[in-house]
């Protein structure tokens, strides 16, 4: 069942897991298996974070904006964000151990069948695909 | 969404059995278990992952945060999980060969400790 839902959210810690639940429940109207679900839970809850944390250092309060757009055979969450892409000297810290924006990056590319981060005016837009 | 931490001690190791969902929002108040354990002189620390639900990398960022407290007084830090949707977090994330994972509590507790 195709499905276009929009959210707006303050950009704060407590509500990232209300995006969590209103996607996962989506996906889960629109056919997709409890396995994928997980997947999706992580990814959006990687892509909202990003941006709470960063709010939270820049103290911002921008809202962020999720899209939900179905179609028979995908679902794709668009986050509107105004975090930059971070450059590789956050990947690693002086003890060689990954970050944690290193450790989202990774769970992004990996649970996503298409991940896209475009730059905007504001800052980016991260435009998650998953397959049915 | 409340985060459950409950504390006890099995042999020489400290065990945080974590319930609920792991993220931005509770990832705080884990961090803040951790090291009250650490000061407290719980240098030998399992977690057990059991009773969770959901971990992103905020709490990825927490254990590696609590891993290296315990690594600056010589102690370990191992996690237990059998739950597949958590154990692919930690493949995904290269975690698999920082943390010693096991099956069960007592496995985890019986491993390496500071004072062995």
């Amino acid at each position: 069942m195709p499905v276009d839902v929009a959210l707006e959210i303050p950009a704060k810690p407590d509500y990232v897991g209300v995006v969590r639940l209103a996607v996962a429940s989506l996906a889960r109207k629109a056919g997709m298996d409890e396995e994928r679900v997980d997947d999706l839970k992580i990814a959006v809850s990687e892509a909202c974070t990003n941006i709470v944390i960063e709010a939270e250092e820049a103290g911002r309060d921008d809202p962020i904006r999720v899209s939900v757009q179905g179609t028979p055979t995908t679902m794709t969450v668009e986050i509107a964000d105004a975090v930059p892409v971070p450059t590789e000297d956050d990947l690693e810290d002086s003890q060689g151990f990954s970050t944690r924006r290193a450790m989202s990056a990774a769970l992004l590319a990996s649970l996503v069948d298409t991940y896209e981060a475009a730059p905007t005016a504001e800052g980016s837009t991260t435009k998650l695909t998953f397959n049915l | 969404m409340e985060l459950g931490l409950d504390v006890r001690t099995v042999g020489t190791h400290s065990v945080v059995d974590v319930k609920g969902e792991i993220d931005v929002y509770t990832a705080p108040k884990l961090r803040e278990k951790l090291i009250e354990l650490v000061s407290e002189g719980s240098y030998d620390v399992v977690v057990n992952l059991e009773g969770v639900d959901f971990l992103d990398s905020t709490g990825l960022g927490v254990l590696v945060g609590a891993l290296k407290r315990v690594k600056a007084h010589d102690g370990s830090l191992s996690l237990v999980c059998t739950q597949d949707k958590i154990l692919k977090i930690f493949k995904i994330t290269g975690l698999t060969k920082v943390f010693p994972i096991h099956d069960t509590v007592d496995a985890a507790a019986s491993g390496e400790s500071s004072e062995a």
